[in-house]
């Protein structure tokens, strides 16, 4: 089976979870024999064969344009990093469209083609054409118009796309193909914008939802949110919760902790979805009681600066610290050297952060209402909200350091068994439902 | 008389390097090597090496009655010895001339005793970095200093009680505030509240025109020549009937003179050609600081400083170093752990702790607007005030961390 998957991001550039997930699935399906071309952003007309296991890691690289690639295969980079950087693929993908490109001969094929098609579609391109001011809009677009290329010059059976970013493609090409359309839901804009957000990606999320033959929610949280939100028909929906998988990274990073005495961990973006503002409060009585313990708020995001006024107004010393953006090796790095990990999420599709905590033997205390407290067992379960709960339970573990140790290991144990064979078993199983 | 006193503030900082979470326990040098030396080096060129050699011919070609102070602080003298010792030389040979004063201040120009309700821990440090700062000034130019001027002009009365009975300081410097002075004129010496000690006060409309002014075309008095400032200079004194001994104290960063007002605008023919400009009038001449001991024939007026009082922005208050939350998140976090460590006895540890207490690092984590908040951001080698902030907290959470 030929699977054409198409995602915004990918390792070794990951901003969130979703790129940690897509390694995950398709290392999975290629293990089982299942082939994946990869389409990330790009500013090169290029897709990623990827044909064995490995392939995930060195991301074999084809141009549509047979002299382009030769070019390219005679420049020599150092790493798979400065390779993808090279072809314009990074963690925040920038427009690199010309001026005036709404006149392009491909462009408008594609609005001739969505004419005659459904209203989802023509709804999309609008969307689109009405943002083409904004870069990320911009950018989508010029996805769309790249995988219009790349999708003639392909042989597949299934679209397996991965949120938002990606369904003016998917649709695009399930459109001019006839191939079917997976559209795996990741986060909705509900989840990141922790209220209404923007209408826009709204109504691109739903044009997605009803082109798509099947809809894959990351966990029930999310399918519910699929459901009551976006009206999808439950008979195309399904469930597949993600999994663990360890990374070379994790594999290669050399255990040092930075601070002696415990350390409790926010990893993720700061931003109002994932609650760093209930961490913060929840570290300014715990330091009231421990002034031992260190905080580490890790991770960029748009609340950032608040975060760093707050900490300074509460007194926190040199106990409340913060990163900036972290790289995987870095994030592997961070865990290390933590003890506690809280992900006090206002909404959480799935959150593969507290995964990747309990693999390295960190207790995670995670929101209840989180995709991922679905999945394991061996870890606090509290309501973001119930900032008592948090700070009794790490209190309560700051003096019983055993307790600590004995969670952690159950819980480690219990993620490296949470593999992606069963989720890709159940994808392929989707795969088939709809190519037979 | 009017004797025309210059000081020149002589200070570079031991920037922080961009230090970040990962490097705690990893990296014990919090200080950018690269950074502090090319902007010694460059200030070198620009303003310290000209400047200096300017002083010195002017020094000599008026035989003794062209007079100077500085204060240099200990972090300048340690950068000129690293990355540029032909400044230091260039020093010596003006502490050598004999024309030259020195004032004392804190070796680490801290914030130690910024305010004067400040506890034990940061007292005693101040303490000690004064008298690490006159051993400084005595190895280095033979020098020690009878007159005080603590960090960026900060002053208040507690701290003249402090100076006068730790230390014997006959005279101390402060800003010409309206707030203090009221009606009074900055050019009359003053005593301190207790009465222990002589107050020169800047005068900074005249001290400003020169640092801040003189290159700017959209000021109404531009450009300023000699004539005019000496001009105005001669009509201060007229209010004065009764013979008494008044001082125009011109304080001001010596990077005045080639970095923060370039060559190109005039500035060292300015300072060249004042000199015999001002002799031309038989009641202006150029004195020192220490002066104010002697010359004063009249019992000077008790001013007192109940809160503290700078040379910074519009406020001329603490408003620039210790004012928003990291700011004082930061200083409250650095006062621990300094205290820690002289309590564990770990000397090791005291360079690089007091290399942190310099007031810079405050001044980059200042977020105060409008024209003020563009002057910080001019000397901040970091892109915000909160990147400013984390790099010296992490450094700190790495120096806690080494006392385990």
């Amino acid at each position: 089976m030929k699977i054409l998957m198409l995602t915004w991001e990918f390792p070794p550039f990951i901003s969130g979870g979703l790129g940690t997930a897509c390694y995950g699935i398709a290392r999975g399906l290629l293990k089982k024999g299942v082939e994946v071309s990869l389409v990330l952003p790009s500013a090169q007309d290029v897709y990623f064969p990827l044909r064995r296991p490995g392939d995930v890691d060195l991301l074999p690289v084809r141009f549509l344009d047979s002299k382009k690639e030769a070019v390219f295969k005679s420049e020599h980079y150092k790493s798979v990093s400065e390779r993808l950087l090279s072809l314009g693929i990074s963690s925040q993908p920038e427009s690199y469209l010309e001026p005036g490109f709404t006149s392009s001969p491909v462009w408008e094929r594609i609005v001739e083609e969505s004419e005659t098609s459904v209203s989802s579609f023509r709804d999309i391109l609008r969307t689109l054409t009405f943002s083409e001011g904004e870069n990320i809009f911009k950018k989508v677009r010029e996805m769309t118009m790249r995988a219009f290329r790349i999708a003639q010059d392909l042989d597949f059976d299934v679209v397996h796309a991965h949120d938002w970013l990606t369904v003016p493609a998917a649709v695009m090409v399930q459109r001019m193909s006839g191939k079917p359309l997976v559209l795996h839901v990741h986060a909705t804009e509900f989840d990141r914008a922790g209220g209404w957000g923007d209408e826009r990606i709204h109504r691109i999320e739903w044009a997605g939802m009803e082109a798509a033959d099947r809809v894959i929610a990351v966990s029930n949280y999310t399918a519910e949110m699929v459901h009551s939100r976006y009206s999808v028909d439950t008979g195309k929906l399904r469930v597949v919760h993600n999994a663990y998988e360890a990374t070379k990274e994790y594999r290669e990073v050399r255990p040092r902790r930075l601070f002696k005495d415990p350390t409790v961990l926010f990893l993720g973006r700061i931003t109002l979805q994932k609650g760093p503002d209930y961490f913060l409060e929840v570290a300014s009585r715990i330091h009231d009681k421990h002034p031992e313990v260190h905080f580490i708020m890790a991770g960029g995001g748009d609340m950032m600066n608040k975060m760093i006024h707050r900490s300074a107004s509460h007194r926190l010393r040199n106990r409340f610290l913060f990163t900036g953006f972290l790289n995987h090796k870095q994030v592997q790095l961070i865990l290390r050297s933590s003890d506690i990990f809280v992900m006090p999420s206002i909404s959480e599709p799935f959150g593969i952060a507290p995964l990747e905590a309990m693999a390295r033997g960190v207790l995670a205390i995670i929101s209840k209402n989180a995709g991922v407290a679905e999945v394991v067992k061996n870890a606090y379960k509290i309501d973001f909200w119930d900032i008592d709960k948090m700070v009794e339970t790490i209190d309560r573990l700051i003096s019983h350091p055993e307790e600590v140790r004995r969670i952690a290991r159950e819980g480690a144990k219990e993620v490296h068994r949470i593999e992606w064979d069963i989720a890709v078993e159940k994808i392929i199983k989707i795969y088939k439902e709809l190519s037979c | 008389m009017l004797k025309i006193v210059f000081y020149f503030q002589v200070h570079q900082p031991f920037r922080l390097k961009p230090y970040r979470v990962l490097d705690i326990g990893a990296d014990p040098d919090y200080f950018d090597e690269n950074l502090n030396s090319q902007v010694m080096k460059k200030v070198a060129e620009k303003c310290y090496l000209p400047t200096n050699k300017l002083l010195l011919e002017l020094i000599d070609k008026y035989e003794g009655q062209f007079r100077v102070a500085f204060s240099i602080t200990g972090t300048a003298i340690e950068q000129f010895r690293l990355y540029a010792p032909e400044v230091l030389d260039s020093f010596r040979l003006l502490a050598q001339s004999g024309c030259v004063e020195f004032l004392g201040e804190t070796y680490y120009h801290s914030l130690s005793f910024a305010r004067p309700d400040y506890d034990d821990i940061r007292r005693e440090e101040f303490i000690e970095q004064v008298r690490m700062h006159r051993k400084l000034m005595e190895s280095e130019f033979g020098f020690s200093p009878m007159v005080f001027r603590n960090t960026e002009l900060i002053y208040h009365d507690k701290l003249s009680d402090v100076i006068w009975e730790e230390e014997g300081f006959k005279a101390v410097l402060a800003e010409g505030v309206e707030r203090i002075l009221g009606w009074r004129s900055p050019l009359y010496a003053y005593k301190s509240y207790n009465h222990k000690l002589f107050l020169l006060l800047k005068f900074y409309s005249l001290a400003d025109d020169i640092a801040f002014r003189f290159s700017n075309k959209g000021w109404v008095e531009y450009p300023l020549t000699v004539e005019k400032f000496v001009e105005w200079v001669s009509r201060l004194p007229l209010i004065e009937k009764e013979n008494k001994n008044l001082f125009l104290n011109l304080f001001m960063d010596y990077e005045t003179f080639g970095e923060h007002q370039w060559e190109d605008s005039g500035i060292f023919n300015f300072l060249r050609r004042l000199p015999g400009e001002i002799f031309k009038r038989p009641f202006l001449s150029f004195g020192w600081p220490s002066d104010v001991v002697d010359d004063v024939n009249y019992e000077p007026e008790v001013l007192s400083f109940p809160e503290p009082v700078s040379w910074a922005d519009t406020e001329r208050d603490l408003s620039a170093w210790l004012e928003n939350d990291m700011q004082k998140n930061a200083a409250d976090s650095f006062y621990g752990i300094l205290g820690k460590i002289k309590e564990k006895g770990r000397s090791d540890l005291l360079e690089p702790a007091r290399r942190l207490s310099t007031s810079d690092h405050f001044y980059y984590m200042c977020t105060k607007y409008f024209q003020d908040g563009d002057v910080h951001k001019y000397f901040s080698p970091y892109d915000s005030p909160e990147q400013a902030y984390l790099h010296y907290l992490n450094a700190l959470a790495d120096l806690e961390e080494r006392l385990r």
